[in-house]
């Protein structure tokens, strides 16, 4: 009997699989997890404070530096490859010029302040290094210039100055002690104050994103709290994601994407899937752009340099008259990532018409294009009505024309500063740049609805996007069945 | 409808495009060659062709100066005749009334002519003995919610209201004068009438409050044109006239192009009369529950809008987390006109499946574009409701849900027995879980509030939501079976209103509502409640009613009002009580927002049961009848709760959910049976321990025998799992809400396919019983087999308490005793194959429910399968007990089947030849 007794265990376990297995084959499933965004979220290693670590003293930033590279010997380098420090990008073969061109605060414009050439000294207080002066080349090989301070400083204790030094009274020893990965407060120093104030610029990045509620932005909220590398995986210093308005063309690796961490088809739904293919994710989950802070949307320089009443929001002498607002809808625009066109210093205007500093690329008949929002900012800026092309003025730069309004005196500087010729004839055109909008996300409860589009008072301009009508109605532009 | 299955949307939008395509050439040509020569500058309509504003005789406004007549304008290009006679928003019941088909209380289906006790005035006959609602007053009362045209120029006897002299006796001239009673002459000509009114569903803005002052003031020749006020083509004299403003028209007297406004109705245009619509982005706000001018929203709770709940002005419970849209047809940007389209739009149109040859999918013989617009049909095509029963010949010409969705393929991933559940319950019933808006839940007519207005209560808000900070909850709708006119039967999803009102016997012995003018003249004498009702009402003493002592719940009180009523001259007053249903088809969800968990269903505390609130009270000794007179059944019972107030629990006839419905007479036998089997059971093995202390053991010798194969142990086991296994998912589905631990419809999915194995052993295990010869064990030998079963049956009964051997010896060859043979073909042969059938008949319901209802369907099948599976249970005790009387220890034969081996009492094998020994295993 014992020799039997294996056998019959085996046999009981033979019937409870006959049995289980197709119970369990059939054993109706819920739909698999469709969408695991988590598992695209990069790990932060355990943080090691520096406090015991860092010895000083300090007398001058740049030892500091020195100090921070005796441990990581290859930080500097690796953040001397980024567009943190060259601040321009890597050269672009374009259609309407010869040579090619690299594009960045280093040498183009905009129409927020125009340029940063010859205004270094309150341009610079967001360059990665220290002690870029006026009128002085900058030694963009010197390792000790990298500020560690300005992206892993505990940012309570530490400020930029004039020239990208620190600012006057900072307690270098004990910022050097508090560094750690970068938070919001480091990135937002910089990058929530474009424009030269919070908001100003982007209009999806402001300081109330240091203390985001889920209604402002889904994933830095409370619920989420993500931090910005959370997204912009950074890797040896290299910070993934790229501004397209400092690009030309860009590498979708180089870039962040929703689908980085998302399902494309994640939506319940399968006609909101459907839509994926042709309208982007920010589309619907940013409805409208500065929900909370104003973003400036219109820059009139002209009216600068008179002594009218003064308010942040509306006319400062300095810079001209401003229109602010928030919960401002976005323009849509067909977008594959890339520009078709970017301003180039020297390239001519339309002074009867719209200079356009950057023209988003793609089109209804791009099948790698989506409808994106955009900010569009708009603005009225000096131009050399004899050489027909934007002139950028000295503006916070000595003698510039904050100090003494006098425009043709600023364009001259400007002149020296970028080599550029100014016919001493300026006049003021309006220039319009496109802005993508990427943060403040909103969860799919407060996303766009279908009547926001498609309805009668719908935001989608449908004929310049280039379809006949309301794609529910006419089409949409897949046409093979 | 297969053709609109098998036309693809690329398709349509092709059909669509040419259309509008060939307009506009063909409007193009028309205008070219009609040798216009003016430019127009913008025109507001790109398609309508500028036209004149005619009066009734014909004339240009202009030169008359009176009111436009829709008739003559439109009916410049379009058969407007043809449009009026075939629109039920114009007739609203007169052509019913017209065909002489009257009978019973309501002359009509229609607005025109059906008895409404929520807005309570009985449209009056010729010669009845009390006036209540003329034509005139009709006009003024329901003309708001009239599209103008039918009753509104036309008198019952046909003849246009224009030629109709002034006659107080005259139902049709003649308007009750409310301080009389009495109905005085009304005079159609200084009124004039509302023709059919196109702009107010035809132009972008109809500036429908103008049109309802003039109605209001009795100015009806005027109402259409008034709903023209506003858009720069009428001024206003110092005397509130209508002046035509010349500016507005051309040299040849024709509209200047920017205000031809003339469009397809839009969802604004519907809601002006139908209910509370969501047009633009502003917060939407509801208005008080019992808006009657919004009576879809009022009778239902429905709201079209396509913007989510949370994004609304509502102060709604639970707000926050309804980011559901209201109507997800609505947020698609579906117009009520794309399921309630023109009849023979040819966009649209289908051929009825009546005369449709069954092998043509798609008719392309259409209706060309131009002569659509010439006669277009205005009898839009209407669903089933319940509260909307004018035009019944037109009722299911509406799309349902399954012309455009194939609920088949999105449910198929996940709802088990898909079609069974589409052919039992309507799409309706989950995917509108819940009304977010309140809604009417009584009317009671039988008190009159001071403000002479009944006591009114609805569902979902707190007091009538007048005010924006009362709480609304919003309500779950009663499922209720509707017989479609297909003919199919669906649980769909109601909401009840409950009315109570006095009616008396006029002359003719007919039973009557009592009219409005007489309860008031029995409530009050003056402004004032009657002395004779404030003391049998005003139980505190306070001079004023309050709204709980404003109810008849005491004989004196009805008998004072009654008193009162019979002293106005009405015989018999008394109380009627009746329970009305009105559909609930929109404010759909979509998926994601429906009710899909088993669970909410197949429970004991199903949603097809749930109760509703009738009403928080019910009047003193009546009881409310439910009107079944549509085709809905409100099958069920009216109870009055714990709380005191009126309940209505569904009790669908000819339905078994399992989970929820049980036969109580098949539980309580089964489960008798299987106790009873268990206290035999714990009796007689009591009795054996007994007698087992008492006599000493008989120890006979024993040999070790190979009683069961392999195989007969794989099969008997097999057997034994999935039965027991079967018995439990059984319970569970039997009794959900017992094992909420489990998933309905995991256990569901397990119960079948473990029915499929054991079927699939038992058939094996026929054929190696069959192929090995080993069948004749299980059969009995007819010889002496009476006197074998007594013999064994006397062992059970007396011999083993006296430890005698076993009557019959247990061999390889021969197993079993007489009365397991005939115990196990009674279960083979009969309770095994009748759980199969009943089981795959049950399966197959969704397939060929045809089968099942030969046999009585679920309701007769289910409780069947209940019961063989009691007597399934009770015999495994038994089956397990008696195992422990074969052996000489209790749990050898238990042993022997695991392994195969049993010892058996060696018989001395002498003079009797073989009646072994033994046992039933």
């Amino acid at each position: 009997m014992k020799k039997v007794k294996p056998f019959w265990i085996l046999g009981g376990i033979g019937i409870l699989l006959i049995l289980l297995v197709p119970v369990v084959y059939f054993w109706p499933r819920s739909a698999a997890l469709r969408d695991d965004p988590w598992a695209g979220l990069p790990q932060h290693p355990v943080h090691t404070s520096h406090a015991d670590i860092v010895q000083g003293p300090f007398e001058t930033p740049q030892e500091v530096t020195l100090a921070c590279l005796e441990c990581h010997p290859d930080s500097a380098a690796q953040l001397m490859a980024t567009t943190h420090w060259t601040w321009q990008s890597r050269p672009f073969d374009v259609p309407w010029r010869d040579e090619p061109v690299t594009i960045g605060k280093i040498n183009q414009l905009n129409n927020f302040c125009i340029s940063a050439q010859g205004n270094q000294r309150q341009c610079m207080s967001c360059h990665t290094g220290y002690n870029w002066q006026d009128g002085v080349p900058y030694d963009f090989s010197a390792q000790e210039n990298v500020d560690c301070l300005i992206c892993h400083a505990d940012m309570s204790l530490y400020a930029r100055g004039d020239y990208g030094n620190p600012a006057e009274g900072v307690d270098l020893l004990a910022a050097a002690r508090s560094v750690r990965v970068p938070t919001r407060e480091n990135c937002g120093y910089c990058h929530f104050n474009g424009g030269g104030g919070n908001d100003v610029k982007h209009g999806d990045l402001a300081e109330s994103l240091y203390l985001a509620d889920d209604e402002l932005d889904i994933h830095m909220g409370n619920t989420n709290n993500f931090l910005c590398t959370d997204c912009h995986v950074t890797v040896d210093h290299q910070v993934r994601g790229r501004l397209v308005v400092d690009n030309y063309r860009v590498d979708p690796a180089e870039q962040v994407a929703c689908t980085d961490c998302h399902s494309e088809s994640l939506h319940a739904d399968e006609r909101i899937n459907a839509h994926v293919q042709s309208v982007a994710c920010q589309t619907c989950h940013i409805p409208l752009i500065s929900p909370e802070e104003p973003t400036k949307i219109f820059w009139d320089w002209s009216t600068a340099g008179q002594d009218l009443p003064e308010d942040h929001y509306t006319y400062l002498k300095i810079k001209g008259s401003f229109i602010y607002e928030s919960n401002v809808i976005p323009q849509y625009l067909w977008f594959n990532g890339n520009l078709d066109y970017r301003y180039i210093m020297g390239d001519p205007v339309n002074p009867g018409g719209i200079t356009y500093l950057n023209i988003p690329s793609g089109n209804i008949d791009d099948p790698s294009a989506r409808i994106f929002p955009f900010k569009l900012h708009v603005a009225i800026q000096p131009y050399d009505v004899r050489y027909n092309y934007l002139l950028t003025p000295v503006t916070a730069g000595p003698n510039g024309y904050w100090d003494n309004f006098d425009w043709n005196n600023a364009f001259l500087l400007g002149e020296q500063v970028t080599g550029l010729p100014y016919s001493g004839e300026y006049g003021f055109t309006e220039t319009w740049m496109y802005w993508p909008t990427t943060h403040m996300v909103q969860a799919a409860a407060n996303a766009l609805q279908c009547e926001d589009c498609h309805g009668a008072e719908g935001r989608l301009d449908w004929r310049a996007l280039g379809y006949p009508g309301d794609p529910i109605e006419w089409g949409g532009r897949f046409r093979t069945p | 409808m297969p053709f609109f299955r098998r036309l693809s949307p690329r398709a349509w939008m092709a059909v669509g495009g040419a259309l509008l395509a060939l307009a506009a050439l063909g409007l193009g040509i028309a205008r070219v060659s009609a040798g216009s020569s003016e430019v127009p500058p913008a025109q507001a309509s790109p398609l309508h062709p500028t036209f004149a504003l005619l009066d009734a005789g014909g004339v240009n406004v202009l030169e008359s100066g009176a009111p436009v007549s829709t008739m003559q304008t439109c009916g410049q290009c379009h058969d407007t005749e043809f449009i009026a006679g075939h629109s039920y928003h114009a007739d609203v019941g007169l052509g019913e009334i017209l065909a002489g088909q009257e009978t019973g209380l309501s002359p009509s289906g229609g607005m025109y002519g059906q008895w409404d006790p929520l807005t309570y005035r009985y449209l009056s006959r010729p010669g009845d003995e009390r006036f209540d609602l003329g034509t005139p007053e009709w006009v003024l009362l329901y003309g708001p919610r009239h599209a103008g045209g039918g009753p509104a120029v036309t008198s019952r006897s046909g003849e246009a209201l224009l030629d109709l002299a002034a006659d107080a006796q005259n139902p049709d001239a003649a308007i009750l004068d409310p301080q009389t009673g009495q109905p005085v002459a009304w005079d159609w000509r200084e009124s004039g009438v509302i023709e059919m009114n196109c702009f107010l569903c035809h132009t972008e803005n109809p500036n429908n409050a103008a049109r309802l002052d003039a109605i209001r003031a009795g100015n009806f020749g005027w109402a259409n044109t008034a709903t023209l006020a506003g858009s720069g083509l009428l001024s206003r004299s110092a005397g509130g006239d209508y002046i035509w403003n010349p500016a507005a028209f051309d040299a040849e007297g024709k509209l200047l192009p920017q205000y031809v406004t003339i469009q397809d109705p839009t969802n604004a245009n519907c809601a002006a009369c139908h209910g509370t619509v969501q047009t633009t982005n502003a917060p939407l706000t509801l208005s008080a529950c019992n808006d009657l001018t919004n009576p879809q929203t009022a009778l239902t709770g429905q709201v079209i809008s396509p913007r989510r709940i949370n994004q609304s002005g509502v102060n709604l419970a639970g707000k926050d987390g309804l980011s559901r849209s209201w109507d997800i047809h609505a947020e698609r940007q579906l117009d009520c006109t794309d399921c309630h389209f023109s009849l023979n739009n040819p966009v649209y149109y289908t051929e009825s499946t009546a005369t449709r040859p069954p092998g043509l999918i798609f008719d392309p013989r259409r209706l060309e574009l131009g002569e659509y617009l010439q006669r277009p049909d205005h009898n839009f095509a209407r669903g089933q409701s319940a509260q909307y029963n004018v035009a019944p010949e037109l009722k299911g010409t509406m799309r349902r849900c399954d012309s455009c969705h194939d609920a088949l393929s999105t449910h198929a991933d996940w709802l088990p027995y898909t079609e069974r559940h589409m052919e039992v319950v309507a799409c309706e019933s989950c995917h509108i879980p819940q009304l977010y808006a309140p809604a009417i839940q009584s009317y009671d007519w039988t008190v009159l509030t001071v403000e002479e207005q009944p006591a009114v209560a609805c569902r979902g808000v707190e007091g009538l939501g007048t005010s924006p900070t009362q709480l609304v909850s919003g309500y779950q709708p009663v499922l209720l079976l509707r017989q479609n006119v297909d003919g199919d039967t669906l649980l769909a999803p109601y909401n009840l209103i409950t009315v109570w009102y006095w009616v008396y016997e006029d002359a003719g012995g007919r039973t009557l509502p009592v009219r409005q003018v007489d309860l008031r003249a029995a409530y009050f004498v003056g402004n004032d409640y009657a002395p004779e009702i404030l003391s049998a009402f005003d139980s505190d003493g306070d001079g004023r009613l309050s709204s709980g002592e404003l109810v008849i719940d005491s004989p004196a009180k009805q008998a004072t009002v009654a008193g009162r009523l019979s002293g106005l001259g009405l015989r018999n007053p008394r109380i009627v009580g009746q329970v009305y249903p009105y559909s609930v088809n929109h404010n759909v969800a979509a998926g994601e927002w429906a009710l899909e968990d088993c669970e909410t269903c197949h429970t004991s505390q199903s949603r097809l049961t749930q109760p509703i609130q009738l009403a928080a009270y019910a009047p003193y000794d009546v009881d409310p009848e439910l009107v079944n007179d549509t085709n809905v059944s409100i099958d069920g019972q009216v109870y009055v709760g714990e709380d005191g107030a009126l309940y209505f629990r569904p009790d669908p006839a000819h339905t078994y959910i399992f989970g929820h419905s049980r036969v109580a007479w098949v539980d309580w036998t089964g489960g008798l049976v299987f106790l009873g089997v268990l206290g035999a059971v714990a009796g007689h093995s009591g009795l054996r321990f007994y007698t087992s202390l008492r006599r000493p053991k008989h120890t006979p010798s024993l040999k070790r025998v190979y009683m069961y194969e392999a195989y007969e142990r794989l099969w008997h086991w097999l057997q034994t799992l999935a039965i027991v296994l079967l018995l439990f998912s059984g319970l569970i589905i039997h009794r959900p809400d017992l094992f909420g631990i489990f998933s309905f419809r995991g256990v569901v999915v397990m119960h079948n396919v473990l029915a499929v194995l054991l079927a699939l052993n038992a058939a094996l295990s026929l054929f190696y019983h069959l192929a090995s010869g080993k069948i004749k064990q299980f059969l009995p030998r007819p010889r002496g087999f009476f006197d074998d079963a007594i013999r064994q049956g006397l062992y059970y009964l007396r011999g083993i308490f006296r430890q005698e051997p076993h009557p019959f010896e247990k061999s390889p060859e021969r197993k079993m005793n007489p009365l397991q043979q005939v115990t196990y073909v009674a279960i083979l042969n009969i309770l095994l194959p009748l759980q199969g059938l009943t089981g795959i008949l049950m399966w197959g319901v969704q397939r060929w429910p045809q089968y099942a209802n030969l046999l009585g369907g679920l309701p007769g099948l289910a409780p069947f399968h209940t019961l063989i599976a009691w007597l399934f249970a009770a015999f495994i005790v038994a089956h397990v007990y008696l195992t422990t009387t074969g052996g000489p220890r209790p749990l050898d034969s238990i042993k022997a089947m695991v392994t195969g081996w049993e010892e058996v009492e060696a018989h001395p094998s002498a003079e009797e030849p073989r009646p072994p020994r033994k046992e039933k295993k």
